[in-house]
């Protein structure tokens, strides 16, 4: 174009001034504005034509493009899962919970339309598969199947991702990303202050590296997370039963999952859209309210405690004489509070994992159900199995089977069990007075058919309670029948038999078709349930009901729910006991604990193997013949439900406890110490947990079992024998003169020595002879005499455990007026030998003279010697003190840890060294509190 | 350099340029327009002509709509852009803070553009042409990949899209050209030919490196838009353009005979032209999004925010699709009131090109129109399914650094000519 250029002008312009000899600007002549002109308005038909297109779109498809816009808004985006609500034992240990999990979904379509990279695929397609193998998806099956569906947009390639892992994942992103911008940081910090090109080199290196990576982890596109909940169960199979189970679709089945199913469940949250009155669309959060908790009355250590020894039970007799697999049917535990109708325990076994309740390997050894789904005598074995496994409703019949909670849905001949309440009709209807004899000849003959007692040759006359103890069915059949069916009928229904308890518990059975009514009883039928044949009833009746025999006749209604909380912990409903009914009178009831305390004290107890170290319990046994699989001989006499059912302790019933061994694998069936021996081990250890104070002397035998399970001995804390009490230390010289001996010289020196209360039981059993703090001189036989320098096994000195010679306040600054510690705490001055505080208003007149006359006059008030304080106690308190010590040898006998909470209150005074025994003392007082 | 500001800077600078010392040294400065001359030797009998005008021109119409259209422009960008933004980037105001930053170096730029005189961009513009050129090419190395494009250079936290530097280049390259060549040049097809020379390379240039067909296309109209206006014939350019329109009204013809078999996206984003609804999910899902939203609107829109075809059923709606979310939200009105407003712009520019005081300068704010005539012309076109769909931005509203920078220095220059306008003529 340069040719055009002419310089020095030469320009074409029409319109110009000058022409060639000078450089007149061109200008913009006319006909330039003009086609100007053109131009514009061929923009402004551009424009009009646009707007045309406007207007005719908003006339002709403005209704329907409405109509579009609206439809393809989704107004129901997504539901917001709620938190089913836990369930916890009665010390709030979680039996149940559930926990945040997320779903990894993969939307293919996302990962397939990143920018191409130069192989000319989508670069988000690597990165997203690596990130799916980090989150430990098979990244082959992901490649496949984004490759298939190109266009898929959600895909759940991953269930039940733990909040960790997602965070752990979500970390490594953002750390990528941090480290970057770390870089660049220090890069910046670099160029500003030293500026060292090798260094920034370096860091420049750095710099690209992690860009790269942090490149990779920004191109993960087509992941994300869904959140849900899962259920868990962290103590496993631990009261599997009663708990049931929850999926992931909230939707409990079996026990407290299914009975309180709704109030677990919460409302579900829901983010959604809505079109307001102009048609705007309002997008709204509503949360997701979580569901209520559960507060059971179950107790996790006793629980623990049965189903430890219900699985060592059917450990033991598996693959038993009979048959390959359980060792049982079915073993099945309930305690229960006597007093108000909590459970606290409740375990049967074969049992599952509610984790993993669709594992079918515990299957194996399950008796085959025939078309009924009724057990028969046949049992699975492995192959059986695996065959079920294939076979989707054989497998959920089985599966049910095992589900089942054997204490509540299974129903069952109780056999001797029944006998008391049999007895307990009698005498509440007036029928028998307790005074009446009988005698067993070894059978009895009603209607013309021969009824056997179990002791063929017959148990000779009888009382009542002789009876229970024999556990007679010739003399329980002549006190039904004396009772008469209609009376009979009646007190079975008064005790519930036949009925649901309404325990709180999902498919607890109905037994009304299984038990007679008067109108249709025969006296065969009469004699035969006298002694718990021919009826059938579930475990939670019979606990449910003898829990009223024993309690004076209080028919509380079972349940396992104390108390229901919202998700924020705060109680909804707190669940009373109930009482449905009064059976029995308070009179029959003692007759009955007396009847059935003879069962396991009396000389024939059937009992007796029942009774754990330690305790007394009253209870009865049960040995039930059960319908053999032999259809011509259903009564064969060799299968059998055993059973003990009992309370415990004795003289002052807290708990009852009801095993049921359901055809034991083992020969022969028809013996109750198979229960009384489970019942024997979980009272052993159940009885000392919950605090109750051993009344029987322990034999050699049971010391040493008690040790094995490492057992506290608490014989001493409300013992009745007085050969086991430890009388303290006797006081051998009289320190004022007055005749009286007042203190303890235990070593002869003439000098008062300090009594020690080592075990913190609230008697003196050593001494300290030279006022270090520290025991020197024990009682090791308990006789009241000091005979060791070393003490003997469970007498600790508790001072030496404090690991420092020198009392506390020898480490406290000391006052240079008096010579005496001063207490940091509240500024009291102590006294430098005994270690006794003085408070501030007490201190002109007691210095130097308070130790001496405050230890002598508490020998004098009462001539004893104060049981848990040191030489530092003082007058000011020594009433107080000498009467703990006296009182614990007086009335311990008569009621059991009263005085020891006597010597309680005492002890909270103490101060400085004998704050040790002091607690020691206080412990024990409260313990004995706990126990009233 | 103005007269007017001589007053003041000759007593500081007495050898100061063009205004020489003869006014400068007036006690009273009367202000006169030099003019835009390359020399100055005949200013003073130019003066004692032309003293009418006392205070430079000012169009503050001009300047009250684009500052209006930037104003206006960023609520509606961040109405579009919020709710995409929230999701991407945790932050609903990402894209209003980077395009406000744009803007305001853009303002700064525009204010040092419209103080520039003219004649600099007469010295520099064959370096400014072969910069621009050199730009393209710079992609092929350095280019990002943005949206499955390269069309990016980023320099730091910056990032150029060198194409819309090409659009500057070429007015002020096609502007000093026509300015030159006499109009008997002009009247030769060859004469022809050599003006659009340069903008055909770079169109050539910006289709062939980073396949941008709109840019090539909007490059090529302004340098026909000013031949058109600066040739005194009209019977080339109406052949010109049946030409275009025999060849565009071909290529849909061939398209639809072919049936997308095998076409590129070009051809399939003209069959989606055609019929959008028969492509819903794939290539027509974006044209179509836009057309509901336009039609939802209705006379008076949903109101400002409301929009719902925002809410990620238009991708990246405050890129090309802007329009269809401002008649959604402020409806036929809303819309109208805008294309109305680009109109006043159009004839402000269209007045201080007739008022120009040289023929360079009415070619540049003819350049600048035509540039924004047809970016917005094209931008509503796509939106409204006119043609098929090409990405334009719509100036002063869509999202873009480079775009509305130098949208705002082309302002700059026609700011520049205005100021500088023959006396008495501007309005």
């Amino acid at each position: 174009m340069a040719g055009n250029r002419r310089p020095g002008g030469g320009y074409n312009v029409n319109n110009g001034s000058g022409r060639r000899h000078k450089r007149a600007p061109r200008r913009f002549n006319h006909k330039m504005q003009a086609k100007l002109v053109v131009l514009f308005i061929g923009v402004l038909l551009a424009f009009a034509v646009l707007i045309l297109r406007l207007l005719v779109i908003n006339r002709d498809n403005g209704n329907e493009y409405k109509k579009q816009v609206l439809s393809q808004q989704s107004y129901d985006s997504k539901e917001i899962p709620y938190k089913r609500g836990n369930i916890t034992d009665r010390n709030g240990t979680i039996l149940a919970t559930s926990e945040l999990i997320y779903n990894v979904i993969v939307d293919a379509y996302q990962m397939n339309n990143g920018p191409l990279n130069d192989d000319g695929v989508s670069s988000y397609l690597e990165p997203t598969l690596d990130a799916c193998e980090r989150l430990g998806l098979d990244r082959d099956t992901i490649e496949q199947y984004v490759h298939d569906n190109p266009d898929s947009r959600y895909y759940i390639a991953r269930k039940g991702l733990t909040y960790e892992e997602k965070t752990a994942y979500e970390k490594e992103i953002s750390d990528a990303a941090a480290r970057v911008s770390n870089i660049q940081k220090e890069i910046q910090k670099e160029k500003s202050g030293a500026n060292d090109e090798s260094k920034l080199a370096d860091l420049q290196t750095q710099l690209e590296d992690a860009q790269k990576a942090n490149e990779a982890y920004q191109n993960i596109q087509g992941i994300w997370f869904e959140s849900s909940y899962t259920r868990s169960y962290p103590n496993g199979t631990l009261l599997a039963h009663a708990l049931g189970f929850s999926g992931t679709s909230n939707e409990g089945a079996f026990g407290l999952e299914e009975y309180y199913n709704d109030t677990l469940n919460g409302t579900p949250g829901r983010e959604y859209g809505y079109l307001n009155d102009s048609s705007n669309l309002e997008r709204t959060v509503i949360d997701a309210q979580d569901g209520n908790n559960l507060v059971l009355t179950v107790d996790t250590n006793i629980q623990s405690i049965v189903e430890k020894y219900l699985q060592e039970f059917m450990e033991e007799y598996k693959d038993g004489d009979f048959h390959q697999g359980y060792g049982a049917r079915n073993v099945g535990c309930i305690i229960q509070n006597v007093k108000n109708g909590e459970i606290l325990a409740m375990a049967s076994y074969p049992t599952y994992d509610p984790n993993d309740p669709y594992n079918t390997d515990l299957l194996e050894g399950m008796p085959v159900l025939d078309e009924k789904d009724s057990p028969t005598y046949e049992y699975l074995t492995k192959e059986d199995v695996d065959t079920i496994s294939q076979d989707n409703e054989q497998m959920s019949r089985y599966l049910y089977s095992l589900w089942n909670n054997f204490c509540i849905s299974t129903y069952y001949e109780p056999g001797s069990t029944a006998k008391p309440f049999t007895m307990a009709a009698g005498l509440e209807s007036g029928s028998l007075t307790g005074d009446e004899t009988y005698y067993c000849s070894g059978s009895l003959t009603v209607d013309g058919w021969e009824i056997k007692c179990h002791n063929t040759d017959g148990d000779g006359m009888l009382t009542l309670n002789q009876a229970i103890e024999r556990s007679c069915n010739v003399a329980l059949m002549q006190m039904a029948l004396a009772t008469g069916e209609e009376t009979f009928c009646k007190f079975q229904r008064i005790f519930n038999f036949g009925l649901k308890t309404n325990i709180d518990l999902a498919k607890e059975v109905r037994t009304d078709g299984l038990i007679y009514s008067a109108d249709k009883m025969v006296d065969v039928d009469l004699a035969t349930n006298s002694f718990g044949q021919n009826f059938d009833v579930t475990m939670i009746q019979m606990i449910t009901g003898f829990s009223s025999l024993i309690n004076g006749g209080y028919y509380y209604e079972p349940h396992m729910v104390s108390k229901i909380t919202s998700a924020s912990g705060a109680t909804v409903e707190n669940i009373e006991p109930r009482l449905l009914k009064r059976t029995i009178s308070e009179d029959t009831s003692a007759k009955i604990r007396e009847a059935c305390l003879q069962v396991v004290a009396g000389e024939n107890g059937t009992g007796k193997t029942a009774r754990p170290a330690g305790y007394m319990i009253g209870g009865k046994t049960g040995t039930a013949e059960t319908i053999s699989g032999d259809p011509d001989n259903p009564r064969d006499k060799t299968n059998y439900v055993v059973s003990f059912m009992g309370y415990a302790p004795a003289d002052d019933p807290q708990i009852a406890i009801y095993v049921v061994v359901d055809r034991i694998n083992h020969y022969p069936q028809d013996d109750a110490k198979y229960a009384t021996r489970i019942v024997r081990k979980v009272l052993t250890e159940v009885l000392p947990y919950l605090g109750i104070y051993m009344t029987e002397e322990l034999s050699d035998d049971e010391k040493k079992e008690l040790e094995e399970l490492n057992l506290s001995n608490t014989l001493a804390y409300g013992a009745t024998n007085f050969d086991q009490i430890p009388t303290p230390i006797i006081c051998d010289i009289d320190t004022d003169g007055d005749g009286t001996a007042d203190a303890i010289d235990a070593n002869g020196d003439g000098t008062p020595d300090t009594p020690v209360d080592t075990n913190g039981d609230g008697v003196t059993d050593a001494v300290d002879t030279n006022g270090d703090g520290r025991a020197d001189l024990y009682d090791t036989d308990n006789d009241g005499v000091v005979d060791s320098d070393s003490p003997k096994e469970g007498q600790v000195d508790l001072t030496q455990d404090s690991g420092s010679s020198d009392p506390v306040w020898k480490s406290y600054e000391v006052d240079s007026a008096t010579g005496y510690y001063i207490n940091p705490a509240n500024g009291n001055l102590i006294d430098p030998d005994t270690g006794y505080e003085y408070s501030a208003s007490s201190l002109p007149d007691n210095i130097g003279t308070g130790k001496a006359s405050g230890n002598t006059g508490a020998a004098d008030s009462d001539g004893n010697v104060g049981g848990a304080s040191t030489s530092g106690q003082t007058g000011t308190s020594s009433d107080a003190t000498g009467t703990q010590s006296s009182t614990t040898a007086d009335q311990v006998g008569t009621q059991d840890g009263t005085a020891v909470q006597e010597g309680t209150d005492d002890g909270t005074g103490h101060n400085g060294a004998a704050a040790d025994e002091a607690d020691n003392a206080q412990n024990a007082g409260q313990d004995a509190a706990g126990a009233q | 350099m103005s007269q007017g500001r001589n007053g003041k800077t000759a007593h500081g600078t007495p050898r100061s340029g063009s205004a020489g010392n003869a006014t400068g040294n007036r006690r009273n400065p009367n202000p006169q327009r030099t003019g835009n001359r390359s020399s100055n030797r005949n200013g003073r009998e130019l003066y004692a002509v032309r003293t009418r005008k006392k205070e430079p021109t000012q169009d503050y119409t001009l300047i009250f709509i684009v500052l209006f259209f930037l104003a206006f422009g960023l609520v509606m960008l961040y109405s579009t852009s919020s709710y995409e933004a929230g999701l991407d980037f945790g932050d609903s105001a990402h894209y209003l803070k980077r395009q406000l930053a744009s803007s305001l170096m853009g303002l700064a730029g525009m204010v040092a553009v419209s103080r520039i005189p003219l004649k600099f961009w007469k010295k520099v513009y064959l370096f400014l042409y072969v910069f621009s050129l050199g730009m393209i090419v710079l992609i092929i190395p350095f280019g990002t990949m943005v949206n499955g494009a390269k069309r990016w250079i980023y320099i730091g936290p910056i990032s150029v899209q060198p194409a819309e530097i090409s659009k500057f280049a070429v007015i002020i390259m096609t502007a000093v050209w026509l300015s030159r060549v006499t109009q008997r040049t002009l009247q030769t097809w060859k004469g022809i030919f050599t003006i659009l020379a340069p903008a055909v390379v770079e169109a050539a240039m910006i289709y062939g490196i980073t396949s941008n067909l709109s840019s090539a296309i909007i490059v090529l109209v302004i340098a026909a838009g000013m031949l058109f206006v600066t040739a005194e014939d009209y019977r080339r350019y109406f052949v010109l353009a049946a030409l275009v329109v025999v060849l565009a009204a071909g290529i849909v013809f061939w398209a639809m005979k072919s049936g997308g078999a095998g076409g590129t996206f070009r051809i399939q984003r003209i069959l989606v032209w055609l019929d959008p609804s028969a492509y819903a999910d794939g290539k027509g899902f974006q044209v179509l999004q836009g057309l509901y939203g336009i039609g939802s609107g209705g006379i008076f829109g949903k109101g400002l925010g409301q929009s719902m075809q925002k809410l990620g059923y238009i991708p990246e709606a405050q890129n090309d699709m802007i329009f269809s979310i401002i008649c959604e939200e402020l409806g036929l009105f809303g819309a109208l009131s805008i294309i109305m407003l680009f109109i006043i712009l159009c004839w402000r520019m269209m007045v201080v090109a007739t008022h120009a005081s040289d023929l360079f300068g009415s070619l540049i704010t003819v350049g600048v129109m035509v540039h924004i005539a047809v970016q917005v012309i094209l931008n509503i076109a796509v939106v409204t399914n006119s043609i098929p769909n090409t990405g334009v931005t719509l100036p002063f509203f869509s999202y873009g650094g480079s775009s509305i920078m130098i949208l705002l220095a082309e302002i700059g220059l026609v700011l520049n000519v205005a100021r500088n306008s023959r006396q008495g003529d501007a309005a």
